[in-house]
């Protein structure tokens, strides 16, 4: 029989949530594995909150052509609204009933990044992740298809520059490097040709919406990756969905994300991408492939993986109900971690692993779970949250991945051990 | 007994023995004065962008300056500006920065004008980065010194006062972010009752363990030499820059192995009411730097420090309607040391040939200052070779 114990219930629940939910672990333990896994995957339909106000596209774009002053004016609305935004993901990311939604939206944002940095327009980066959201779980063909007419990425790569008399390659580019092929495997042929291909894509100078401008599309014939014809960009998508490569990258990048740090055996990747690429790019089934993989379950990968801002930050609330700070200081923690959402560094995305941790991210990182978590654990107080283990044993199994590397606390008694474990390296990681 | 209590009671040497960095540093602290001495470097951020124009004034060119900048302009009466020319430059000093007119008399002083980076980015963040990693924004997450310190030396890389590493951020490099010396003493106590981690063979916890153990180590570093150190003696600027400069001496002066140290100065972003904003800013500078200068010399670290100025853009020529400038370009950089050659570096700002932003042109890359502190004043291998140097060391 392969029904969960506990520890693997919680590994199935810590890899695909946010957070070791106690909830989660206990409907999961004892299930079959395959049951489990699709329970995972199939989660009731929840809704996002709404989004604070967001100046629209056609308001805040005209005001950057209008004036020193009121292109500043701009600046700082844009800068005020993004941070609303990021309070908004933030405060979805506590509250959310699907938790496996919201680490692939995360996911996602962080394979095809825009910035409200770059873009200055919060409202599109909202669109986005609406858009990151839909598809999550979705098809792969159909997301980089939106992806390609998202008008925060047209804004983001200079899709929307990119014009017959003057092609810009930045989408194009990335389009080869990061969302499919990788680096070497295209030539700067191949990126000249996919930026002609894409030429007129643009953004709706009135409605901010995606729109083909005709004149501005070049029709020529394009050389692009050793086929020839008047390729448009959907052409090219199609042409890279065909390259085994496409779809490698993509599991590869799933295992940085919901395995481990450590490099995935090659063996490992061709054969998960070739039932991702079999599937015709079905996002469920690679996830479900990988869930049902020994990699997954393996011991070897257990710990390997540094917890994310998010995932420290939001997940050890999920797991523990402690007092939380507000929605501004979150905003700020995630970005004294290096986790700005809605601004990812640049183009590559959070690098992550052990890229998370440096000595200020380790001091900011333990000054925060040691504050939640410190109460006055000497007096027995009905307010302080409730920790539903029921011994040490089931403690270490819930809060950690694996054994802890500091000793344990002498004195007895729940918070003060769950205190000290969110104080042990072994917490950082998953 | 735990780790604190140990320390105290025997000393930093045997200590040590608990975290092996911290042998490495102590042992170069005992052989100290036989060696040569460190060279350090300590980096002044001004943020939010420094106009350069407003710092060294154009004299040479005074009609020209006064005609964009109406209203901004550093007033020409009382001779304020005609006093205040550095050597032949043709470019005067802020009078705001007085203070420091001392050590441009003694040759402790350079300026270095027109610094920038060909097509430059207006945005703080993105042009930070650029200063930062000395790269196009994006491409790398390495600060330049990140790219430098590891081989200048083994232990602790820097201290930074504030709360992002910048420069150097990157995983090579060993450097603390700090509010000040005390404050992380006292954060460092999380990691208290931490095992020393001998071997781990996942290798996320052992990149985990290696971190905390740096910040350890500095955590002992900071208890042992600044616990009762040795005073700076003198009165300090009493200004938060001040306060934090006072505090770089400090470390400084009892013996901190850190190479490099950086300190910030906010709020240089003057889209409205420069005059008074910059001035004001500009005279704290002045009076901390030197202070600072004045305590390396009395404790006789002047000929070991390099004191340098960055920003992360210089500001429109052309005056705003509000009385401010906006995000521009080139701007200036001030070094200071006992080993500075005195001068002003770099072209005089043209005035008639700007970009079609309305910007100075650059005329000095910034990393031609990169690849002079690295070649001529920490005499590493040089990353930025190609760019060249400037004598101002």
């Amino acid at each position: 029989m392969n029904e969960l114990t506990f520890g693997e219930a919680r590994h199935l629940t810590v890899r695909t949530g946010l957070g070791a939910e106690w909830g989660s672990i206990k409907k999961l333990e004892g299930l079959p594995r395959e049951r489990a896994i699709e329970y995972i995957l199939n989660p009731a339909p929840s809704n996002t909150r709404p989004v604070p106000y967001l100046t629209p596209w056609n308001k805040l774009e005209p005001m950057r052509d209008a004036g020193a002053k009121t292109r500043a004016d701009a600046w700082v609305m844009a800068q005020k609204e993004g941070q609303r935004l990021q309070g908004w993901w933030i405060e979805q990311l506590f509250r959310t009933n699907t938790p496996l939604v919201e680490r692939m939206t995360l996911f996602w944002h962080n394979y095809f990044t825009s910035s409200i940095q770059k873009t200055l327009q919060p409202s599109l980066l909202h669109q986005q992740n609406l858009m990151l959201r839909k598809h999550a779980l979705g098809n792969f063909r159909n997301l980089l298809r939106a992806v390609a007419r998202d008008p925060a990425m047209l804004v983001y790569l200079d899709g929307y520059k990119n014009v017959k008399a003057e092609p810009n390659e930045n989408f194009a580019r990335e389009l080869l490097e990061l969302f499919t092929l990788g680096h070497g495997n295209y030539t700067q042929n191949d990126v000249e040709a996919a930026a002609k291909a894409f030429t007129g894509w643009g953004v709706h100078p009135r409605s901010g919406k995606f729109h083909i401008s005709g004149e501005h599309h070049d029709g020529s014939r394009k050389l692009f990756l050793r086929r020839a014809g008047n390729f448009t960009g959907d052409d090219i998508i199609e042409i890279l969905l065909q390259n085994p490569r496409t779809a490698e990258r993509v599991t590869e990048k799933f295992w940085k994300a919901f395995i481990s740090d450590i490099n995935p055996p090659r063996q490992t990747v061709v054969q998960w991408a070739n039932h991702f690429r079999n599937s015709n790019y079905d996002i469920k089934t690679l996830m479900r492939v990988m869930l049902n993989s020994d990699e997954f379950w393996s011991e070897r990968f257990r710990g390997t993986l540094v917890k994310s801002p998010v995932d420290l930050l939001i997940g050890t609330i999920r797991t523990i109900p402690y007092p939380r700070e507000n929605t501004t200081k979150m905003v700020n923690l995630c970005r004294l971690l290096g986790q700005k959402l809605f601004d990812p560094p640049n183009v590559k995305g959070w690098e992550g692993g052990d890229h998370w941790i440096s000595t200020q991210t380790l001091l900011v990182r333990a000054s925060y779970l040691a504050k939640i978590s410190r109460g006055n654990l000497n007096i027995r107080v009905k307010t302080g949250p409730h920790i539903r283990a029921k011994n040490n044993e089931e403690m270490l199994e819930w809060l950690l991945a694996v054994p802890p590397l500091n000793k344990l606390p002498e004195t007895p008694g729940k918070r003060r051990l769950a205190h000290a474990l969110l104080k042990d390296p072994a917490f950082q990681v998953t | 007994m735990d780790r604190r209590d140990f320390l105290k009671l025997a000393g930093a040497a045997s200590a040590a023995g608990l975290a092996p960095d911290v042998l490495w540093a102590a042992g170069q602290q005992q052989s100290n004065g036989q060696r040569p001495r460190q060279r350090k470097l300590v980096l002044v951020r001004l943020k939010g962008g420094n106009d350069g124009l407003n710092t060294l004034i154009p004299h040479f060119d005074y009609e020209k300056y006064k005609s964009l900048r109406p209203n901004i302009s550093m007033p020409h009466h009382k001779k304020k500006i005609d006093q205040r020319v550095l050597g032949d430059s043709g470019m005067s000093m802020n009078p705001y920065m007085d203070k420091l007119r001392p050590w441009w008399k003694a040759n402790d002083m350079a300026w270095i004008q027109g610094v920038g980076y060909p097509r430059p980015i207006l945005s703080h963040f993105e042009s930070g980065d650029v200063w930062d990693m000395a790269t196009r924004s994006g491409q790398s997450n390495k600060g330049w010194l990140a790219h430098i310190l590891p081989s200048y030396q083994k232990n602790l890389h820097g201290i930074v006062l504030g709360d992002e590493l910048g420069p150097m951020a990157g995983k090579d490099c060993y450097a603390i972010a700090m509010k000040s010396p005390e404050v992380f003493v006292s954060q460092a106590e999380l990691f208290e009752g931490a095992q020393v981690h001998k071997k781990v063979n996942n290798p996320a916890l052992a990149h985990l363990t290696r971190i905390q153990s740096q910040v350890m180590g500095a955590s002992d570093e900071m208890i042992a030499k600044m616990t009762n150190p040795r005073q700076v003696g003198q009165g300090f600027a009493n200004s938060k820059l001040g306060r934090q400069l006072e505090s770089v001496a400090k470390m400084i002066i009892n013996g901190v192995s850190a190479p490099v140290y950086m300190v910030e100065l906010d709020g240089f972003d003057t889209h409205a009411n420069q005059v008074n904003l910059q001035n004001h800013n500009l005279s704290y500078l002045a009076d901390a730097l030197d202070s600072f200068a004045t305590a390396m010399k009395r404790h006789g670290h002047w000929d070991d420090v390099l004191v340098m100025t960055y920003s992360e853009f210089g500001r429109r020529v052309a005056e705003n309607r509000g009385g401010g400038t906006d995000h521009g370009a080139a701007s200036v950089q001030l070094v200071m040391g006992g080993k500075v050659n005195g001068g002003v570096y770099g072209s005089k700002p043209d005035l008639h040939r700007l970009d079609e932003q309305g910007n100075l042109r650059m005329t000095t890359d910034f990393r031609k200052v990169y690849s002079t502190i690295t070649q001529r004043w920490l005499r590493q291998r040089n990353p930025w070779a190609q760019y060249g140097t400037l004598p101002f060391v």
